[in-house]
């Protein structure tokens, strides 16, 4: 393959030169590549839509990460269901007191993320912090009687095999397995081009918990503008945290970021009016 | 429906004896032998006579690996109309932008499997598959299909699936009531049609129909598929496909020049591209006649004499005397007849029977009844 075309949309598609082929993958209806572009560094690709790349990674990875637990300020258990490239746990990692669980329903795919996408995990899956389960993630919060006290969910498109982690039911189980205080955050896409998923997610998280909104961060290779991050909890005050705060907390926790800073913290949670509408 | 006579060829080259000779040595009987060649030789003849349209080949008359592979070489497009095409496809690496999924009637696992391949065109035909894709709106473009009879096509492929021409302006609408894009028309005249009269009269209704809609359409419409039709060389009369296809250019010169035309050939690609070996494995004298049972029939490579209406050519490599024979198959069924009016110089058991123009509908259609081992298919 020399030029790898995206399949999200029928009548506009990005294009990426692929400039040498490192992994490529054919299991049952799945499709995985891992390509070398000049301008993006690794991609990595899955059914046709990227899914991330070395070159703007850390954009979607500090904020799916960093914004949850500075707006708690005090996690000390954290679960992470998919991730398998290890982005998210790398940031995770970060904060000294965080013990984190992440569930990864294909080792494969952590495998196969530490040999051809090093830099992700930058050897995150060698610490004792983290504790790896392989397991369905649906399954995982159904029958687990630890309490978190953030979730973050970094799952694939929900046309595919993330499908599950976008529905009711699974947000229903997340929520039990919160402290009372805690937070959920996932990946939901572009809404420019998707808006149907932030309706849906704000419907389904709406049922469970009493604050359901988006934050959102302007992923390039997440073509079409801001992406959303949906953010679910029951205590309305972890996203009115005040910039001083934020501060302190960044301050403490040393954090080395090249996207998140408490301003932008803040800021994320403005939503264009194009978003807001759908959120009546 | 027209009954064509079927084309026989007696004698045959010392060459070809002993190809056909060696290759059941060599691999056995019953084989299919693809000639990719002559698949390439055919997608350039149509690329030639229809040289602004962007061909899909139809998966369907010929969903083989090998033969999709030629295909795929040649950078054409492929027109999918199952989950199971889509995965023969994956296996191969195809991007899916380089496929229509074009069967008129899906469940929802259906488009899900596709859009996860990554093939956002899909056809429709009604308001209740309209429905099934608004969920997806937002990644997908439509094709209406809009049914032309055509009564002197051998196989008629607008009863089945179309919408009539009065219903289209009320589809179209809907279709923005729910926030979904038709992008296009698509047509299918038949197959095997003798003139491309019917494809001339539905692109000018098309374009005629496209034109008014685009004065209030949201969104303009700018695809016409025009389908298959092209036709299969049973005859093996020469066929002129540039002379076949003089009147669809004019036809499509008409067109503005921003649309995109489509068309979904299959049986004019890959037909002749395929040549059916088998073995007479028996023989009796019946009702006054010889009858000679070959090692296929039409549950197996033959299958399209039931499916298609199709009479393929057929050598015999011996010349002679003829007197009127019968071809059967290998099955235990009665209907498992090829040919049972067919003029026969005397053969003998182990002597073949050559299927020519047997790419389309062929083995694409076998069954596994009597579990027959199915013809095997050799690349040459």
């Amino acid at each position: 393959m020399k030029y790898f075309k995206e399949t999200l949309y029928d009548a506009i598609c990005q294009e990426f030169r692929v400039d040498k082929m490192y992994f490529e993958q054919k299991t049952d209806h799945q499709h995985l590549m891992i390509f070398h572009n000049a301008m993006l560094g690794r991609v990595m690709t899955l059914d046709g839509i990227v899914q991330t790349t070395e070159a703007d990674e850390f954009m979607y990875h500090e904020m799916l990460t960093h914004v949850p637990i500075l707006a708690h300020g005090a996690v000390k258990k954290l679960l992470i269901i998919g991730g398998g490239d290890g982005g998210i746990l790398r940031e995770v990692l970060k904060h000294d007191a965080i013990d984190v669980t992440q569930v990864e329903i294909d080792k494969a795919v952590i495998d196969m993320a530490v040999e051809y996408l090093p830099k992700h995990s930058d050897s995150a899956y060698d610490n004792p912090r983290a504790n790896i389960i392989i397991d369905d993630g649906m399954a995982f919060v159904k029958d687990c009687s630890e309490k978190f006290d953030v979730i973050i969910v970094d799952g694939t498109d929900p046309i595919g095999p993330g499908e599950v982690l976008f529905t009711e039911d699974f947000y229903a189980h997340c929520k039990n397995c919160l402290n009372e205080d805690g937070v959920i955050v996932t990946q939901n896409g572009v809404p420019f081009l998707q808006i149907e998923e932030v309706k849906n997610t704000h419907q389904r998280l709406g049922q469970h918990f009493t604050d359901a909104t988006f934050y959102t961060v302007a992923v390039p290779t997440y073509y079409g503008g801001l992406m959303t991050l949906a953010w679910a909890s029951n205590n309305v005050e972890l996203r009115q945290v005040s910039l001083e705060i934020l501060e302190q907390r960044f301050k403490e926790a040393k954090l080395n970021t090249r996207y998140y800073n408490p301003a932008i913290h803040l800021a994320s949670f403005a939503l264009p009016q194009y978003i807001v509408n759908q959120l009546d | 429906m027209t009954t064509t006579a079927r084309t026989v060829i007696y004698g045959a080259s010392e060459d070809d004896c002993r190809f056909y000779q060696s290759s059941v040595e060599k691999h056995g009987s019953p084989l299919l032998l693809f000639d990719s060649s002559k698949l390439k030789q055919q997608y350039r003849s149509l690329q030639q006579a229809l040289p602004n349209v962007d061909l899909f080949y139809a998966i369907k008359a010929l969903p083989q690996i090998d033969v999709l592979k030629v295909i795929d070489e040649l950078d054409a497009g492929f027109d999918v109309a199952s989950s199971g095409e889509l995965d023969i496809l994956l296996g191969l690496k195809v991007g899916g932008r380089r496929t229509i999924h074009t069967h008129p009637i899906k469940s929802d696992k259906d488009i899900r499997d596709a859009l996860r391949f990554g093939s956002t065109t899909f056809v429709i035909d009604n308001l209740d598959e309209l429905k099934k894709l608004q969920p997806y709106r937002g990644r997908i473009g439509i094709l209406l299909r809009v049914s032309f009879r055509s009564e002197n096509a051998k196989v008629d492929l607008s009863k089945k699936f179309g919408c009539t021409e009065d219903e289209v302006a009320n589809i179209i609408f809907q279709a923005e009531q729910l926030g979904l894009h038709i992008k296009g028309l698509s047509f299918h005249v038949g197959s095997q049609v003798e003139t491309s009269d019917k494809h001339v009269a539905a692109i000018q209704s098309c374009r005629d129909m496209m034109l008014e809609l685009n004065q209030k359409a949201k969104a303009p419409l700018s695809i016409l598929d025009i389908g298959g039709g092209f036709p299969g060389n049973y005859a093996l009369q020469s066929i002129d496909i540039m002379k076949f296809c003089q009147p669809i250019r004019d036809a499509l010169a008409s067109l503005p020049e921003d649309w995109h035309i489509y068309a979904e050939p299959g049986r004019y690609l890959i037909a002749p591209a395929v040549t059916c070996v088998t073995t007479i494995i028996g023989k009796s004298m019946r009702y006054g006649m010889p009858w000679y049972y070959l090692d296929d029939g039409v549950y197996g490579s033959f299958s399209g004499k039931i499916f298609d209406h199709a009479e393929y050519p057929l050598q015999v490599l011996k010349e002679g005397e003829t007197s009127p024979s019968v071809l059967a198959g290998p099955t235990c069924d009665s209907i498992d007849i090829i040919d049972e009016q067919i003029e026969l110089p005397e053969l003998k058991i182990g002597d073949f029977i050559i299927g020519h123009q047997m790419g389309a509908y062929t083995a694409a259609t076998r069954t596994r009844f009597n579990l027959l081992k199915e013809a095997k298919f050799i690349v040459l």
